[in-house]
């Protein structure tokens, strides 16, 4: 197993750039396959080629057209950061008291958020639809975004506690000896330790907020709070019976872009957290 | 047992202070979390249960009736109920263990690689983030026979949809390929823990790759593995988007998600609906039971927690 | 919008203002609007191209007594009636005007769910409305919506290696086969995938063969011969050396596609299929020629099952005198001109089909017409999705059915469908 090697001569350069060969073309021909639809034209869509033979800017020049793709965008970001940011504090919080701290109830909060990830959300829905119409939550922001949280939550619990349990917080008692104050052990020992945990729930919950379909279709029903996915549903053909198979791709492209940008900004915090962390351990 | 009882020599009413700080502490850092997951989440499941022990359908509203556990033997003694349970355990079988592996060598990839190692970080987890009905109807229309570049590719004259064994596999493979960045980015962040100069040790004393993989690597993640491995197997086993796309459940493709959703939200059927929910948590809690059993010590609360 | 329906205790307005006031920053909560007073009719009808035109015609018809507002349901049938039926469920009176599909209808009514149509708006809708469409809109005799548009399937064929197009399902087999042995373009297109599109084939067969597949009271599963002899016929197809080997997953716009290739002979299919082709493929389109449905037995020619969209008043409406003034406006004859002409959706009033400025977009009117006339419609039952949902499941895929076998397991099956027992696949 050439991948735990640490050295980097010539030889090994290239076979790095090999296996990241391999990776680029796994993880983007769907992708590209996704792109290409989206720059076809309607009568080229379905001629079994990869690429376009007729390039064309019409489907997204469509969905940009309607106030009601930018508007979803503007949910979809709001409503997804809103919600990522709640559910990593939250279960920061709750991820560091299972972790480092004892108190009674600890296997109860952690059995019972399992249980909440674990049961089917299709069944939930409707009464969770019942109770934001009476709460009047029904089709806003806040009634997306609770549910998000919640349904983040035991991943984020989860994700978090298992890493708080492998950061050496001994460091930490080693640091306040060495006359750190708290404030600093903390800033300087234990945030760059938990970071690659913490920014990789971010990555996670960010994503599933972001793609999520279920909720969005089900407690939203107009651009209020409708977010991309279900915008998508929205989409029409020619017809009734013809899918709008060319401009769901460019807005499948276009709603990408965040998450690249999400992902692009916060993988670099996993970078910084492991070296600093490889440093002081 | 935590910082506060750490202070050498502690009197034992310091202790018990410190214990009960220790708990007003967690009880306040858990609060939040705990509140929000109950009151979005306990009346619903609640009703849920509750609705699966009665005969309602939401067109017979005259004949809604308390009928004990008898929608549960009407499921559990049902030859399609069994056939959608058997792809479904197949496709999550079959899906989680390529995951498992293919996650673990791109997340040693994504760690380890020294050419670009920002942009593979990036491209490798693009898969996890499109949305997923794009990108079931993105395969659905590569695989097809008359607009797809894939059967044209591989199968030019047949139709691969259409045959239960290829459709499977598609359906598995559009499966792995969206989520094993997921399960990726999950090891990573685990590897992300091992200490490198252990790792240098263990290479000093001889230690080959794969023992210091085994060795060293795995224990460490192991908490991570059991993360990924859980709540990728809890989404696996209520796969549907990809099924419903790509053959709407024909061949006996179906899953009991598929399943629950054609009882619940098409046949409004909510006592047979919600049964079937209740038996698709209680499957995936076994599965979850097992895996905190086999995992042992690395599960989130165990007793252990708290120390190195 | 008038919040007091919504929010049904004193509890319940507290906490939303609340909410309301912790989010006064964002303009993107709508419901903190005030509610202005006046009346709106609220319309939720699925995505159609220039429906809000319509919409607009029949708020400007209004002339200031109420405003007409338009809610988008999604463009998946399965999306609308689970919205529609979650709300309804609800007692959700937010909710006017609803866009049933004709199969809807029954189920609707008979939950209670949406309003009678009575006295003179009855009247005004079966006035001049064809008798297909009009089926659909009634349950247990009594009238519950309006048809706003309708559909039916044709037989399209190249006439270019089809000079006479078949009149029955096994000429049209005979001529495929022929075409195939001579390597002419051969293949023969239906919607064959696990969903409502097969079960359309199948409850056009079975009418095309005199058959029933449910009682007309829709209270018990008769399956008769008729029926049988569909079952063969779609059997006959799938195993026919000229079928396309994508049958088992086809749907509507597939098969569209494919026929616009090149290489199928005919295609069963809703008349969209016309408009795309001349878009997609100039050429084809010169020899791309149609034909009513192909029945089993000879005189049933042009027997096809009817789609398209009703309109409904909800139960729960609070202003219902306005919603079936709306809704008799959006199925007026002159806004399904409109409808038809600029979204491509068939009118169902017949004289609208006989207006000059038809004749270009519709060429096939007088096809549709006919078909339209002797038409068949899917088994009225308000669990039709459970039927729907079964037979597309025993059915598929066509090539494994067995005429008598799979006849007595859609007997069982189906009865307890009717009967809510059972689990659905």
């Amino acid at each position: 197993m050439a991948v735990i090697g640490t050295k980097a001569p010539g030889g090994l350069k290239a076979r790095w750039t090999l296996i990241d060969i391999i990776v680029v073309v796994y993880a983007l021909v769907p992708v590209l396959w996704i792109l290409s639809l989206s720059f076809k034209t309607k009568d080229t869509l379905a001629d079994r080629n990869f690429f376009p033979r007729e390039w064309t800017w019409q489907n997204y020049i469509d969905i940009f057209n309607t106030s009601e793709f930018l508007r979803a965008l503007l949910n979809s970001i709001g409503i997804a950061v809103i919600a990522t940011v709640i559910a990593v504090v939250l279960g920061t919080m709750a991820a560091y008291a299972i972790a480092r701290l004892d108190f009674p109830g600890k296997r109860l909060l952690v059995g019972v958020s399992l249980l909440i990830a674990m049961f089917p959300q299709v069944s939930l829905v409707t009464p969770l639809f019942e109770m934001e119409r009476s709460l009047g939550l029904f089709d806003t922001w806040p009634g997306l975004i609770l549910p998000y949280i919640t349904f983040a939550l035991p991943l984020a619990i989860y994700t978090l506690s298992a890493f708080f349990r492998e950061i050496p917080w001994e460091l930490e008692k080693a640091a306040k000896m060495d006359g750190a104050t708290p404030a600093q052990a903390f800033r300087r020992v234990i945030a760059p330790l938990a970071a690659p945990g913490v920014f990789t729930t971010a990555i996670l919950v960010f994503i599933f907020c972001w793609n999520d379909f279920l909720f969005a279709i089900s407690l939203t029903s107009t651009t209020a709070s409708r977010t991309v996915p279900a915008a998508l549903s929205f989409f029409q053909g020619s017809s009734r019976f013809e899918d709008p198979t060319g401009t769901v791709s460019a807005a499948a492209v276009v709603i990408t872009i965040p998450i690249i940008l999400f992902v692009l900004f916060f993988q670099r915090r996993i970078v910084a957290g492991l070296t600093s962390g490889a440093v002081k351990g | 047992m935590s910082e506060a009882v750490d202070t050498p020599r502690a009197a034992v009413k310091g202790a018990s202070d410190g214990k009960k700080a220790e708990r007003r502490l967690a009880f306040w850092l858990c609060a939040p979390a705990a509140l929000v997951m109950l009151a979005v989440t306990g009346y619903p499941i609640i009703y849920s249960i509750w609705l699966s022990l009665q005969r309602y359908d939401l067109r017979f509203p005259s004949q809604h009736e308390f009928v004990g556990l008898d929608n549960y033997i009407t499921v559990l003694t049902n030859s399609y109920w069994w056939t959608a349970f058997g792809v479904t355990a197949f496709i999550t079988i079959v899906s989680v263990v390529i995951e498992l592996v293919l996650g673990m060598a791109l997340a040693l990839i994504m760690h380890r690689t020294l050419v670009a190692r920002g942009l593979i970080r990036t491209v490798a987890l693009i898969p996890y983030g499109i949305v997923t009905v794009v990108a079931a109807f993105s395969w659905r229309y590569a695989w097809d026979a008359n607009t797809g570049y894939l059967s044209q590719l591989f199968d030019p004259d047949g139709a691969p949809l259409t045959q239960r064994a290829s459709a499977l596999t598609i359906i598995i493979a559009a499966e792995v390929w969206k989520t094993v960045p997921f399960m990726a980015l999950l090891l990573m962040a685990g590897l992300a823990l091992v200490p490198e100069d252990l790792l240098k040790a263990a290479s000093m004393d001889g230690a080959t790759a794969w023992q210091r993989f085994t060795k060293v690597m795995l224990p460490v993640m192991k908490p991570a593995i059991l993360v990924a491995l859980l709540f990728r197997t809890l989404d696996a086993f209520r796969v549907f988007d990809n099924i419903f796309v790509l053959t709407s459940g024909a061949q006996e493709t179906g899953s009991v998600s598929m399943q629950t959703y054609n009882n619940l939200i098409k046949g409004l059927n909510l006592g047979i609906g919600s049964t079937m929910s209740v038996l698709i948590f209680l499957a995936v809690a076994l599965i979850a039971f097992i895996f905190v059993k086999v995992f042992g010590a690395a599960a989130p609360g165990n007793s252990d927690n708290g120390r190195r | 919008m008038r919040f007091a329906h919504r929010v049904p205790g004193r509890r319940g307005r507290r906490l939303r203002v609340a909410l309301c006031a912790a989010l006064v920053a964002s303009p993107l909560v709508a419901a903190c609007g005030s509610d202005d007073g006046g009346i709106t009719v609220n319309v939720y009808y699925s995505i159609e191209e220039n429906f809000d035109k319509v919409i607009a015609n029949c708020a400007d018809a209004a002339h200031g007594r109420y405003k007409v507002a338009f809610t988008a349901l999604p463009r998946d049938a399965d999306d609308q009636r689970e919205q529609m039926v979650r709300r309804l469920a609800a007692g959700d009176s937010d909710m006017d005007i609803l866009g049933l599909d004709v199969t809807w209808v029954a189920e609707f009514a008979q939950a209670g769910w949406i309003a009678e149509w009575t006295g003179q708006d009855k009247a005004d809708i079966e006035q001049g409305t064809l008798a297909g469409p009009l089926t659909t809109a009634r349950w247990q005799g009594k009238l519950f919506a309006a048809p706003k548009n309708t559909n039916v399937q044709l037989l399209w064929y190249r006439s270019d290696v089809v000079p006479t197009p078949p009149k029955t399902w096994s000429e049209m087999l005979d001529m495929a086969a022929r075409l195939k042995a001579e390597h002419k373009p051969a293949t023969v297109l239906m919607t064959g995938a696990q969903y409502e599109g097969l079960v359309v084939q199948f409850s056009t067969l079975t009418a095309g063969a005199g058959g029933k597949i449910l009682s007309d009271d829709g209270s018990k599963a008769v399956v008769d011969d008729g029926a049988v002899r569909a079952l063969q016929a779609l059997r006959d197809v799938a195993t026919s050396p000229a079928v396309s080997p994508s049958l088992s997953n086809a749907k509507e716009d597939n098969i569209r596609q494919e026929f616009e290739k090149g290489n199928a002979a005919f295609e069963l299919n809703w008349p969209f299929v016309y408009a795309s082709m001349g878009k997609s493929n100039p050429e084809l389109a010169k020899v791309f020629k149609w034909a009513p449905y192909p029945a089993l037995d000879a005189n049933k020619t042009g027997t096809s099952t009817i789609g398209g969209y009703d309109l409904a008043v909800s139960t729960y409406s609070q202003h219902k005198p306005e919603a079936f003034e709306v809704a008799k406006c959006l199925r007026s004859a002159e806004n399904q001109k409109y409808s038809a002409i600029n979204s491509g959706v068939p009118p169902t009033i017949e004289s609208v089909y006989h207006d000059p400025e038809m004749a270009e977009p519709y060429p096939m009117r007088d096809a549709i017409l006919t078909e339209l006339k002797s038409a068949a419609v899917r088994p009225v039952t308000p669990v039709y999705q459970n039927v729907s949902t079964l037979v597309s499941a025993i059915l598929s895929p066509p090539s494994g059915i067995d005429p008598p076998k799979t006849a007595e397991r859609l007997r069982t099956e189906l009865q307890d469908a009717l009967d809510s027992k059972g689990v659905l696949p």
